[in-house]
């Protein structure tokens, strides 16, 4: 078996946002819509604070609440742990928004440019009417993986099968791969370190695990 | 003609240099000649340090290019009143009549005479941040280069928005423009305010990042606000700000006053610094009459003997009977006979003696057991007497390293804070060695690809350091530029840098009154400016708006319409990083932390068309020479390497005819075969099809080369700490000539040249600066403002982009005026009122953002904006502080720089929206 899952070094982590440009730039969303942020957290009081980045997204979960409520199967999640949307079956009713526990999903009803009614030649170039009025996600860049797939390449070690976000990041802090097979780096990097899943108590199984220290 | 323009489909590789701790390569993805998304370049996995990755501003570079509100075709203002509120009536022209109109202003002034009637350049040329421009600028260099005389003095942020204590004093004593760990080595870092984390590029993040995880790295954020780098660091220490001499004064205390001397690297000190030269009454090293070599105490035989006597054991500490001379400020000789000396070591003791901890936390209000201990930690860590291999040379192994900020490392203090830096890692033999605190680049010293190779032997033991004339007959007593950079510092030194190093706001500052007894500060006839908005980017910047006005005439090459060529007379649009050409060095050790494995070239090249009428910079470089009459002056500085590479070496020769012009393409086909040569001593000639296919082309650069310890030893030279014998003789004399001159105005800067930096409490030397000059009284001003670099925006000239604006809104601070939610609570503020904060100069207003990672008596405003011209960032309502700042001579020290801070009060003027 086959589950992938994004492992987010939160030692490494610098909430510089590169990630969030480079999944803008290869899924083309539109403005405002970020599939893959960095959240700037801050805790305790003057002068005890710590401040944490945070990267956050859709978390690829076991038991995913978007694709319980879906209506039309358009939320799905394949056998390796990828939650993907096909669009032209999702008709936009948002059920799956509001059931996302991790804010992940977003939908857009009409185009929208960086510079308003001038949209500029990438944006014409990438423009995708199927992602209007539907909801979307990050896909852990599932067009990559497949292709890399085809081509014999492995997710998490060629670039060109890896998602972008883990791809650009300048921190080594995304790392993505399957964590059933116990000789990926993310499998090392979990038996290594101590880690968390975000809002775990809501059995929703997400494939996405926080490093915060290494195993004693 | 232009550079290619293709239609394709594919990855183009390239560079982004936007900002200084570049370049990075990246590879742009292009879907039927549209760029539509950026890559890092994976051909880069194992030659750039951080495999071929950029940082979120290259994602950037799409809007760039296709951003609707670009200038695209050249312009001439119709309105010949230039003012804030002035429309210029831009309209757009041809690019002969452009070029024509600025051709006829150069042929004027070349027939005038190069140097105006006060002798500063007629012509003057400003350029953005960190020498990044050069790297898009194609072969202006070479149009720079042929002119001959041209003033770059008028900065747009150099002095008073860089390391500028750090560029000058981390050149003389360890050729380190800019100063780092050696991260992949060090175990514990000591950081006041370095915000390396958002400043310090992909390399910089990338080594950290690795140093965390892998290394178990400690570092310890001192600075007022919770950074960006205080969040990834282990421990934060609120710190009062601009305080830092203090803390690191104590940290001196604890190493020689509170531990054993054993612990300290003795040997480094006794025979890498001048730790063992006597101090004779006077002041100045006790020296042999006969070859006025520095003496020190031989412990072996029990007398005063030359620092390179073979075999002397110098006394470290201690005060000694001796002889010999001191030769003071213009050749003053002080003979001695048998007159009490000191070592220098010793001077420091003495000088150190007060400053405990308990006494800095009354400066710092850091606990004094915090300041100890963090002392004790650096000792700890620092493993004196270990050693490591470095490709096959033991060298010692310090891993302990101290860092330095913006705002700490310039104006009063930077002097004090960059010489107990340097000092810190002495004690422990730390200094440019593995694991300690080493440099990055040389600036000011030449060769300028090699720090090593800049070093060479000088006296007493130490590097030669090119400074500035101080004697009587070869001091500067004229300026050659408006900010006076050889006359005033003579530290500056005097290489194709020292200009933007200057005192920059004085030339500003001169263009509003004249200093006393000083050449009258006229105008440039013509002033250039590219990648910069010093009408945005400096200080009192309305001020700045008010000088530019009354420029002439001002020729700006334009991405947009901004604040500053609001007041131009010629926009010129250049091409911007997507659609040009140009090559580059890369590799070796470059700030802010790139070291390489390997050194070579990059290409820059287009990877789409240049949109409307925007002309590669090599293309507008050709035509202002062939125009302007210097084609062949202009070539033949291509030729010598001013584009980056010379044309000609000893196995090769690729020369361009000097009499004609050359294409874009011509011109970079045989830089790439000088390259190739160059980096193969002439076995390749690779031209500019093989470049645009592959990207970079590199060859191994020795990691020993990273350290500069091992050049020194190999050549017998010394560092010279901990005392300034030479920067106390230097300040006499600059002294002299100055009051033989009438010139007492740089009285205060004088004050600073000094053997051991004299300790101020420079934050309330600062205050009492501001008030003394504007008025107003100090408890009005219960505040300290600060700024601190934002990854997103600095250096990038990014804020019209869409993405950049949204992305960069996820990160704290990229919203308003950031302030303690606990202090605002008293204030009655909530969390984004409107607020007004006031200097005593001025006030501006914007949102305010609560949170706890800041002290109570601090705001901070991150970035530059303040906008109201610029496209897009006009809408933004962030403020700025540089509208703020004043510009002061009180607040200028002795290297010409000031500091990023001012008091100021804040309070409610409206809601939350």
């Amino acid at each position: 078996m086959t589950r992938y899952a994004m492992v987010v070094d939160l030692r490494r982590c610098v909430g510089c946002q590169t990630c969030t440009a480079a999944c803008r730039h290869t899924n083309a969303t539109p403005p405002g819509v970020q599939w893959r942020w960095v959240l700037d957290v801050e805790a305790g009081d003057y002068p005890d604070v710590s401040r944490t980045f945070l990267p956050v997204g859709c978390q690829h979960c076991e038991e995913p609440p978007c694709e319980a409520v879906c209506p039309t199967t358009a939320t799905r999640k394949r056998d390796d742990g990828i939650v993907t949307i096909d669009y032209d079956l999702c008709i936009g009713c948002a059920y799956c928004s509001v059931a996302c526990p991790y804010f992940a999903r977003y939908k857009v009803t009409e185009r929208q440019n960086a510079f308003g009614d001038r949209a500029i030649p990438n944006e014409d170039k990438r423009a995708d009417p199927g992602k209007i009025g539907v909801a979307t996600k990050c896909t852990f860049c599932v067009d990559r993986i497949d292709d890399g797939l085809a081509k014999g390449l492995k997710p998490g070690v060629d670039p060109d099968a890896t998602p972008a976000c883990a791809n650009a990041c300048i921190a080594g802090a995304l790392v993505f791969g399957d964590i059933e097979d116990p000789n990926s780096r993310a499998s090392q990097l979990l038996r290594e370190n101590e880690s968390f899943r975000m809002h775990e108590e809501l059995g929703t199984g997400p494939g996405f695990y926080y490093l915060w220290d290494k195993k004693q | 003609m232009t550079a290619s323009t293709p239609e394709r489909t594919g990855k183009v590789a390239t560079y982004c240099y936007q900002c200084v701790a570049g370049p990075d390569l990246l590879k742009v993805k292009v879907e039927d000649g549209v760029a539509t998304a950026i890559e890092p370049n994976f051909d880069a996995q194992g030659v750039h340090p951080a495999d071929g990755r950029v940082c979120v501003k290259a994602f950037g570079l799409i809007q760039k290019a296709y951003n609707p509100n670009r200038v695209l075709a050249p312009m001439k203002r119709t309105n010949p009143k230039k003012g804030k509120d002035e429309d210029p009536g831009f309209v757009e022209i041809t690019w002969d009549e452009a070029l024509d109109l600025v051709a006829e202003k150069l042929t004027k002034v070349r027939a005038e005479g190069l140097l105006d009637r006060a002798g500063y350049p007629r012509l003057a040329a400003s350029f953005g941040g960190g020498g990044t421009p050069t790297a898009y600028m194609g072969t202006f260099p070479a149009f720079l280069s042929a002119w001959g005389p041209v003033d770059l003095s008028f900065g747009s942020g150099q002095g008073v928005k860089c390391y500028h204590s750090e560029h000058l004093y981390g050149e003389l004593w360890h050729r380190a423009f800019i100063v780092c760990p050696d991260t992949p080595r060090t175990r514990y870092i000591v950081s006041f305010g370095s915000n390396i984390e958002a400043s310090g590029g992909v390399c910089g993040v990338w080594r950290h990042a690795n140093a965390r995880v892998e290394q178990g790295v400690k570092r310890v954020q001192i600075e007022p606000h919770l950074s960006v780098t205080g969040g990834c660091s282990a421990e934060w220490v609120p710190i009062k700000p601009k305080t830092d001499a203090a803390f690191m004064h104590a940290m001196i205390y604890v190493l020689i006053h509170e531990n054993d001397r054993e612990r300290l690297d003795v040997p480094f000190l006794k025979h890498m610094t001048a730790s063992g030269y006597l101090v004779g009454p006077n002041g100045y090293y006790l020296r042999d009459p006969d070859t006025r070599k520095p003496l020190v105490w031989d412990l072996t035989q029990g007398k005063a003997v030359p620092f390179d006597t073979p075999g002397n054991d110098p006394a470290l500490d201690g005060r000694f009977t001796a002889s010999g001379i001191e030769v003071g400020p213009d050749e003053a000789i002080f003979r001695h006979d048998g007159v009490e000396v000191a070592t220098s070591f010793q001077m420091l003791l003495d000088h150190e003696r007060t400053f405990t901890p308990e006494w800095a936390e009354t400066i710092c209000e850091v606990p004094a057991a915090t300041i100890r201990r963090v002392a004790n930690e650096y000792l700890d860590h620092a493993e004196v007497g270990a050693t490591i291999e470095i490709e096959g040379r033991t060298l010692p192994f310090r891993p302990v390293a101290v860092t330095l900020g913006k705002t700490v490392n310039n104006g009063w203090g930077g002097y004090d804070c960059c010489w107990a830096r340097t000092l810190l890692a002495c004690l422990v033999g730390a200094l440019d060695v593995p694991g300690g605190t080493i440099g990055t680049a040389v600036r000011l010293n030449r060769p300028a690809n090699d720090r090593q190779s800049s070093a060479k032997p000088g006296l007493d033991g130490f590097m030669d350091y090119p400074w500035n004339p101080t004697d009587k007959e070869n001091w500067i007593s004229r300026p050659q530029i408006r900010n006076a950079n050889r006359t005033l510092v003579p530290l500056v030194a005097n290489s194709a840098w020292s200009a933007a190093l200057g005192p920059t706001h004085l030339a500003w500052m001169q263009q509003r009154h004249r200093f006393e007894n000083f050449p009258e500060p006229t105008q440039p006839d013509v002033w250039f400016f590219y990648r910069t908005n010093p009408v945005i980017s400096f200080w009192d910047t309305p001020a700045i708006a008010d000088v530019v006005a009354k420029f002439p005439f001002v020729v700006a090459f334009a991405y947009t319409h901004d604040e500053t060529n609001h007041f131009a007379d010629v926009l010129l649009p250049d091409c911007t990083d997507l659609e040009s050409l140009q090559m580059i060095r890369i590799g070796g050790t470059k700030y802010v932390e790139q070291f390489w494995d390997h050194q070579g070239f990059a290409l820059r090249q287009p990877a789409v068309p240049a949109q409307g009428e925007a002309r590669d910079f090599t293309w507008i470089a050709t035509e202002l020479a062939r125009r302007s009459g210097i084609l062949e002056k202009y070539n033949q500085a291509i030729n010598r390497g001013a584009a980056g590479v010379p044309l000609k070496g000893p196995n090769y020769d690729f020369t361009l005819d000097p009499a004609t012009p050359h294409s874009v393409e011509t011109i970079w086909d045989a830089s790439c075969r000088a390259a190739s040569a160059e980096l193969t001593e002439g076995e390749e000639d690779h031209g500019l099809d093989w470049w645009q296919e592959h990207g970079f082309r590199t060859i191994d650069y020795p990691r020993l080369q990273w350290f500069l310890y091992p050049h020194l030893v190999d050549n017998n030279m010394r560092f010279e700490l901990p005392y300034q014998e030479r920067i106390f003789r230097i300040g006499q004399e600059l002294g002299n000539r100055l009051h033989e001159s009438g010139i007492d105005w740089w009285d205060r800067q004088l004050l600073e040249y000094q053997p051991l930096p004299v300790f101020h409490d420079f934050s309330a030397l600062i205050k009492s600066a501001v008030l003394s000059n504007l008025g107003g009284r100090e408890e009005d001003y219960p505040f300290w403002l600060l700024t601190a670099r934002s990854m997103q925006y600095s250096w990038g000239g990014n804020v019209s982009l869409q993405m950049v604006r949204e992305i960069s809104q996820n990160i704290k601070g990229h919203r308003g005026v950031i302030m303690n939610a606990g202090r605002a609570a008293e204030l009655g503020i909530e969390d984004g009122d409107l607020v007004e904060v006031r200097s005593p100069l001025r006030e501006t207003r914007g949102r305010v953002v609560l949170l706890q990672g800041i002290r109570p008596d601090t705001l901070l405003m991150i970035g530059q904006f303040d906008h109201w011209i610029t496209p897009y960032a006009k809408g933004f309502e962030m403020p700025s502080m540089n509208s703020l700042v004043p510009m002061l001579m009180d607040l200028t020290d002795a290297t010409g720089s000031a500091a990023d801070i001012v008091p100021v009060s804040i309070k409610r003027i409206g809601g939350a929206q």
